[in-house]
C-alpha cells in the first residue's frame, strides 16, 4: 500500500528557454496574422449543418395521432392539445424544450422537422408555448447577415471562410425509409405463457399453445404487422421488433 | 507687470526648442509671441505635454484598448469593436470612462470611509510625482543628480497604498488581495532596486538626460539588470504572470473590489500609471531614453517622440504577456523573488562592478 506520487516532470533549462520561446513566437505569430474564430453573429451568421437541432416545424398532413414525440419529450415540452377535428396534435412549450429532437427522431410520421433557425425571441415566457398552428409556420425572425461562415479544416486546423449571400435555414427532411418490422420472442424459455400479447394483437398474430407441460408463444409473422404494441405490453420484456428477412 | 516679464524672461531662457513652430511665434507681435510660447517653458512642457500629463492621458486611453485588441488577437477572439467600428473600437476607454463618470459610488457599509474614499485618490501622489523626474529626451520637468533614485521611491511608495485601498475596504477578498499584494512586495522590491543600482553603477549618475545622453544602451551593458527589471516590473504592475494579488478568477480585482463609478476608474488606470512610469524608467535605464535619429524639424521633440514610442513599446510588451502566460501561485513567485531573480539581481550588481572597475 502508500501513496503513488507522481512526479514533476524534470526539464533542462535549454528546455525552459525553448519552450518560452516558442510561446512568445506564437504569441507574435497569431498578433500579425491572427486564426480568429468569432463569428459576428447578426452580421453574418455560421453555416450549421442541415441536421442543426433549431427551431422545430410541424406538418399536420403526416402526423398519425401517435404521441410518440409527448411521451418521448424528457423535458416535458409537448403538450398534446386536441385540434376541432378531434385529433390531438402537439404544442411545443420553448421555455421548457432543450433541443434534444427526441421527438423528431421518433416521430413515426415524420411529421416533425429541424430548421436551422436558432434566433427566435419573445416578449415573455407565456409566448415561448408554440400552438400547433404556430408549429406549422416558420418563425418570423430579423435577419441582418449578409455573409455566412464556415468552418473548414485546412493544416489541420480549423479557419474560417466567409461566404457572401444568406445561408438557407429551412431544411428539407432527408427522404424516410420505411422499414416493415416482425416481432420477434427473445427468450422463449422465460415466457410465463400469461397471453397478454395474444389478448393485445389486433390481428391475431399471437397465440398460445400448450406444448406438454409448457405453455409456448407461437407467432404468425405473416399475420404480424410490426405494430409493436404486445413489445409494449409484454411484462417480461421478451418481446423485441426485428427488420423482416430479406430488407436491408 | 514687471513680475510677469521677469516670468516671460525666464520662461524664454529655457525653452523648448521646436524649429517646425519658431517661424509662426516669430510672425506674432513681442508680447504675444512670449505669452503664446509660455507653454513651451521646459518644466512645464515637461509636466503637461510630454513626458507628463497629456502623454500619460493618452497612453491611458489607449493601452487598455491596445492591450485588450492584442490579447484579443493572440487569443483567437476580436476584442473591442462595436464602439466606433471602422476603427477597430479604439475609443473604447473613453465610452467606460463615461459610464464610469455616471455610475454611482458605493461606499459600503463595512468600510472605513475617509480612508476607503481618499486612498484612491491619494495613491496618485506616487503616480504622477515622477512624471516630473522622467526624461523624454532633454525635456524634463526637474532635472537633478537623483532623479532616477528618486522616481524609484516614489514606485516603491505604490503598493502602501494598495494596502491602504484594500484595508480600508473591509470586504474578504480585499484583504486577501491586498495580503497578496504585501506579499508580492517581499518578492519584486529587493531585485528591483537591486537592478537600478546596478544600473547607476554603470552610469555613475541618476541623471536620466546624462544617461541618455550617454549613448550606452543599458540592456547591452548589462542584460541581467534588464531582465530583473522586467521581471519584476511585471510583478509590481500585477502583469499576468503575476497578477497574484488582482487575480480576476477568485478575487475579483482584489484590492479593488469595493470600488464602483469613477472611483473604480481611477483605481483601475492606476496600474497602468505604474506601469508607465516603470515603462519610462526601463526605457531611460535599458533602452538609451530619448536617443535616436534626430528628426531636425522637431528639435527637442525629437527625442521626446523617440522616448514615447519606446516606452510604447515596452508597455505593448507587457500587455502581451497577459496572452502568453498563466498565473504563477503566489508561493511560486515569491520563491523566485527570493531565489533566482534575487541571484541575477545580485549576479548584475557584479557584472555592474567589474565593468565600472574596467573602464575606471
Ligand atoms: S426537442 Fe426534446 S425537449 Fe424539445 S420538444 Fe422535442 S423532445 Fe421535447
Ligand atoms: S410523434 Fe409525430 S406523428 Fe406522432 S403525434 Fe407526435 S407529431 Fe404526430
Amino acid at each position: 500500500m502508500g501513496i503513488k506520487r507522481l512526479k514533476m516532470p524534470e526539464y533542462s533549462f535549454g528546455d525552459k528557454v525553448k519552450w518560452h520561446a516558442a510561446a512568445v513566437g506564437t504569441a507574435f505569430k497569431e498578433a500579425f496574422f491572427p486564426h480568429t474564430v468569432t463569428v459576428h453573429y447578426p452580421k453574418e451568421r455560421r453555416k450549421f449543418p442541415d441536421n442543426f437541432r433549431g427551431y422545430i416545424l410541424f406538418d399536420i398532413e403526416k402526423c398519425i395521432n401517435c404521441w410518440q414525440c409527448a411521451f418521448v419529450c424528457p423535458a416535458n415540452a409537448i403538450r398534446m392539445k386536441e385540434a376541432p377535428n378531434k385529433k390531438y396534435y402537439p404544442t411545443i412549450d420553448y421555455a421548457k424544450c432543450i433541443f434534444c429532437h427526441f421527438c423528431v427522431d421518433s416521430c413515426v410520421g415524420g411529421a416533425l422537422r429541424t430548421t436551422k433557425i436558432h434566433d427566435v425571441a419573445y416578449a415573455d415566457v407565456n409566448e415561448m408555448l408554440a400552438e400547433t398552428e404556430q408549429l406549422m409556420e416558420p418563425p418570423e425572425i430579423v435577419r441582418e447577415d449578409r455573409r455566412y461562415v464556415e468552418y473548414v479544416i485546412e493544416e489541420d486546423d480549423v479557419r474560417l471562410r466567409r461566404v457572401k449571400g444568406q445561408d438557407y435555414l429551412l431544411v428539407e427532411p432527408p427522404p424516410r425509409k420505411e422499414y416493415s418490422m416482425v416481432c420477434v420472442c427473445d427468450d422463449p424459455e422465460s415466457c410465463t405463457g400469461c397471453g397478454t400479447c395474444a389478448d393485445v394483437c389486433e390481428h391475431y398474430a399471437i397465440s398460445i399453445s400448450i406444448e406438454g407441460e409448457y405453455k409456448v408463444i407461437r407467432i404468425d409473422t405473416a399475420r404480424c404487422t410490426g405494430c409493436g404494441l404486445c413489445v409494449k405490453e409484454c411484462p417480461l420484456r421478451v418481446l423485441r421488433l426485428v427488420r423482416r428477412e430479406g430488407e436491408q | 507687470m514687471k513680475m510677469l516679464g521677469q516670468i516671460l524672461e525666464l520662461a524664454s531662457s529655457n525653452r523648448v526648442e521646436i524649429p517646425l513652430i519658431e517661424p509662426l511665434l516669430g510672425m506674432l507681435p513681442p508680447p504675444l509671441s512670449e505669452l503664446a510660447a509660455l507653454p513651451l517653458w521646459k518644466p512645464l512642457f515637461a509636466a503637461l505635454v510630454v513626458p507628463g500629463f497629456a502623454t500619460l492621458g493618452l497612453l491611458l486611453l489607449l493601452l487598455p484598448w491596445i492591450e485588450r485588441k492584442l490579447c484579443a488577437r493572440i487569443q483567437w477572439r476580436v476584442g473591442p469593436k462595436e464602439i466606433v467600428s471602422w476603427l477597430g473600437g479604439i475609443i473604447q476607454l473613453l465610452a467606460d470612462s463615461l459610464r464610469f463618470l455616471f455610475q454611482e459610488v458605493i461606499v459600503s457599509r463595512d468600510s472605513h470611509r475617509p480612508y476607503f474614499t481618499q486612498f484612491v485618490l491619494l495613491s496618485f501622489i506616487p503616480a504622477l510625482l515622477p512624471m516630473l523626474f522622467v526624461a523624454a529626451g532633454t525635456i524634463i520637468a526637474i532635472r537633478t543628480e537623483y532623479s532616477v533614485q528618486i522616481m524609484l521611491a516614489l514606485v516603491c511608495l505604490f503598493p502602501v497604498f494598495i494596502l491602504g485601498m484594500g484595508w480600508s475596504s473591509g470586504n474578504r477578498f480585499a484583504f486577501v488581495g491586498t495580503v497578496r499584494e504585501a506579499f508580492m512586495y517581499f518578492a519584486y522590491e529587493v531585485p528591483l532596486i537591486l537592478s537600478v543600482i546596478a544600473m547607476l553603477l554603470v552610469f555613475g549618475t541618476g541623471d536620466p538626460v546624462a544617461i541618455g545622453e550617454s549613448g550606452r544602451l543599458g540592456i547591452v551593458l548589462n542584460p541581467l539588470a534588464a531582465l530583473v527589471f522586467f521581471i519584476a516590473t511585471a510583478m509590481g504592475t500585477s502583469r499576468l504572470p503575476f497578477e497574484i494579488p488582482e487575480a480576476d478568477q477568485e478575487l475579483a480585482f482584489g484590492p479593488f473590489i469595493e470600488y464602483s463609478g469613477i472611483t473604480f476608474g481611477l483605481a483601475y488606470v492606476l496600474a497602468y500609471e505604474k506601469l508607465y512610469v516603470l515603462s519610462a524608467l526601463f526605457t531611460t535605464l535599458f533602452l538609451g531614453g530619448g536617443s535616436g535619429p534626430m528628426i531636425a524639424p522637431l528639435g527637442e521633440l525629437s527625442g521626446a517622440l523617440w522616448f514615447v514610442l519606446k516606452v510604447i513599446v515596452v508597455m505593448v510588451v507587457f500587455a502581451a504577456l497577459r496572452a502568453i502566460y498563466p498565473r504563477f501561485r503566489l508561493d511560486q513567485a515569491l520563491k523566485a523573488g527570493w531565489s533566482s531573480i534575487l541571484a541575477i539581481s545580485l549576479l548584475a550588481i557584479i557584472i555592474s562592478s567589474v565593468e565600472v572597475v574596467m573602464w575606471a
